[in-house]
């Protein structure tokens, strides 16, 4: 949170308001759609729009559990896990192939059991955190390889194969049922509605938890100063474990996302994002080192994101290439981010 | 701090217009093009793959849409709908599971674009495709037939390891089944007596083999799923001293699958008895063949056999042309 922001602002003149504004990475994500236009004329689509729009979804989800985390000063490395753990148990529940409730029928108990391996598991990550004051990147660490491998185990279980499929089309369908379909000239904007509402449910959910509510200013004033807050009289170590509870609940509703969209539950689903997710909520600007954040800017990163992610697919980027840039990307904005800090605040 | 504001913003546009450079550099767009999807180039025989793919593309003058989806199912979904979105003539697929690329073929189909998977098959499904698939188990069988037929000659008994692949790779189960079959047809020479799963990693490959040999120190009869696992088997046979070439009394008959230029490297030094090769060329020939008889209209059987081959001690010479394990080592050793 940035109480004095207004105050900081000024002090920059029009550069200053510029790189501190909520619509700075708004802004960049413009310059860079425009700059890469030329090159990608498909990227104004209305067919590329909607890809966008839905890719968007399952990632934005995801961080926003993450911004909470990192608010509050922690960081969690188990949400791969998580997102992987919740598909093969949501998947193992409701496959028609001897699922425990398969076909439309088990779709609600998959789900709830889903949400409730990512509030476990979020839970058990606070507690660890809070009652054995062990630093959250261990924790988190440890509890991602714990939970990998148990998914990949409890899938030996369920199936011959790598992965468990054959799921009810009550479930698969959360991507196919309701479509917004619509021609914008020569192309056609195609869009999954259910978990694009979805993921604005949990946008605003969350803008709203963090910026209107109690527990909102708990959590920024954890992630400023815990010894302050304490002092303070506010509950640390509940705000924490809510904190990482939260993170693992969004993570799973990911997991339910993406083993959706692939109508299956994979062990290895989700492995590669945690990249993606740290970097788009750096990339909005919310501070590793806690006290500040925003889900606007969440948004505003995961944005920034999927267009560079989208631009160097469409351009056939080579997957080095594609680390190289969005690692460098993410750098700068942790830069920036101090950069910008240095200037306007000390000056 | 020294910076200033206007350098500040000069640095920020500079940024941008370094953004924009970078996109010069990775422009890749043509007539007609074929998006090339794998999830990893996590041996040489995927490195091949994709080189001679892509040397064939640009020789029939196609532009080709390259991407790697480093094994993650979700990230090559949304690269197979950026593929469609930039109408491409057709994909080549390499998926990671055989499962969660249905939806994928799914979106290709109902954009009207052929989908080929080079060398992996999907699970079954309504969705339409066509696979490029090694005739594994008979591969492996012909080439483990002919250890086997060494192991006879020898006059005595050998205790045999296996080392497994993933057992949700349909081409780890085929090979398995392959040898299986083999070493059954000789029972009273062969008697197996570790399976080592490997999950296609290299450390679990070595780790349990090097426990396969202190449990069983007999064992001179080796059969690996795969010839990226070669250095884990010369440093583990080494370690037990079974590193020796046809003729020592400590030599392990060893059996390899792929045709890896090292496989062909051992075959030459007599390290190795057999090897069952997957023809790369013939599946790149196929793969771009069937995108262009679809995209033709015409009809395309959804399986399409690579019969390969067992290169063994006695057709070496006769048949080495045909390995590209055997292409890639002259190229690399000249003269």
């Amino acid at each position: 949170m940035v109480p004095d922001a207004g105050r900081q602002a000024r002090r920059g003149g029009f550069a200053g308001r510029l790189v501190r504004s909520e619509y700075f990475v708004l802004l960049l994500c413009a310059l860079y759609a425009l700059a890469a236009y030329p090159f990608v004329p498909v990227l104004f689509s209305a067919e590329v729009a909607g890809n966008m729009i839905a890719d968007m979804s399952p990632l934005l989800i995801v961080a926003v559990g993450q911004t909470f985390v990192l608010v509050i000063a922690g960081i969690d490395l188990s949400i791969t896990a998580v997102i992987a753990l919740s598909a093969v148990v949501g998947a193992s529940i409701m496959t028609q192939a001897g699922g425990y409730l398969p076909g439309n029928g088990g779709v609600l108990p998959a789900i709830l059991a889903m949400l409730g391996v990512g509030g476990a598991v979020g839970l058990l990550n606070g507690l660890s955190v809070t009652r054995l004051n062990m630093p959250p990147f261990l924790v988190t660490l440890a509890t991602r390889m714990f939970f990998a491998g148990l998914a990949i185990w409890y899938t030996t279980f369920h199936t011959t194969s790598s992965s468990i499929a054959d799921l009810p089309p009550l479930f698969t369908g959360l991507y196919d049922f309701v479509v917004l379909t619509l021609p914008i000239g020569e192309s056609v904007l195609t869009l999954p509605l259910l978990p694009v509402l979805i993921a604005v449910i949990v946008v605003i959910g969350a803008h709203v938890t963090l910026s209107r509510t109690m527990l909102g200013r708990w959590i920024y004033a954890v992630g400023a100063n815990r010894r302050t807050a304490r002092v303070s009289g506010i509950p640390v170590e509940s705000t924490i474990i809510l904190a990482f509870t939260i993170c693992g609940v969004c993570a799973a509703l990911t997991g339910i996302l993406m083993s959706s969209r692939l109508q299956t539950g994979s062990p290895i689903l989700g492995e590669n994002v945690l990249l993606d997710v740290i970097g788009a909520v750096v990339i909005g600007g919310t501070s590793l080192f806690g006290g500040k954040g925003k889900i606007v800017w969440t948004l505003s990163g995961v944005l920034f994101l999927v267009l560079l992610d989208t631009t160097l697919k469409l351009l056939g980027a080579s997957l080095f290439l594609i680390f190289i840039i969005k690692g460098a990307v993410i750098l700068a904005a942790a830069t920036l981010d101090t950069l910008r800090n240095r200037i306007f605040v000390e000056h | 701090m020294s910076m200033n504001r206007r350098d500040f913003t000069v640095g920020t546009l500079m940024g941008l217009a370094a953004m924009s450079g970078l996109t010069v550099a990775v422009r890749a767009e043509g007539d007609k093009t074929i998006a090339v999807l794998f999830d990893g180039l996590y041996s040489e025989f995927w490195v091949a793959g994709i080189k001679i793919i892509r040397a064939d593309l640009e020789k029939r003058g196609f532009k080709i849409m390259e991407a790697i989806s480093d094994k993650d199912d979700n990230k090559q979904f949304e690269q197979v709908k950026a593929a469609i979105a930039q109408k491409v003539e057709g994909i080549i697929i390499v998926q990671t599971d055989s499962n969660a690329v249905i939806p994928a073929i799914k979106a290709a189909n109902a954009a009207n674009v052929p989908m080929v998977h080079f060398n992996r098959p999907p699970a079954q499904s309504e969705a339409f495709s066509v696979a490029i698939q090694a005739d594994n188990q008979k591969i492996a069988r012909d080439a483990v037939l002919y250890s086997c037929e060494v192991a006879k000659a020898s006059g005595k008994k050998h205790q045999a390891a296996i080392l497994i692949g993933n057992l949700g790779d349909p081409n780890a189960i085929q090979r398995r089944d392959g040898f299986d079959e083999a070493v059954g047809q000789y029972k009273d020479v062969i008697d197996v007596v570790a399976r080592i799963p490997t999950e296609w990693d290299a450390d679990k490959a070595f780790a349990g083999l090097t426990n396969a040999l202190q449990a069983n120190p007999d064992i001179s009869f080796l059969f690996t799923s795969s010839d990226f696992l070669i250095p884990q088997i010369q440093q583990a046979l080494e370690a037990a001293d079974k590193w020796a070439p046809i003729g020592d009394d400590k030599h392990v008959i060893f059996t390899g699958f792929d045709g890896f230029p090292a496989a062909y490297g051992l075959m030459k030094d007599k390290f190795m008895d057999a090897c069952g090769v997957q023809n790369l060329f013939y599946e790149t020939t196929l793969a771009i063949q069937a995108i262009l008889d679809l995209k033709a209209g015409q009809k395309v059987e959804k399986l399409l056999l690579d019969p390969g081959f067992a290169i063994t001690q006695a057709n070496m010479e006769e048949k080495k042309g045909e390995m590209w394990g055997y292409v890639l080592w002259k190229e690399a050793n000249p003269g």
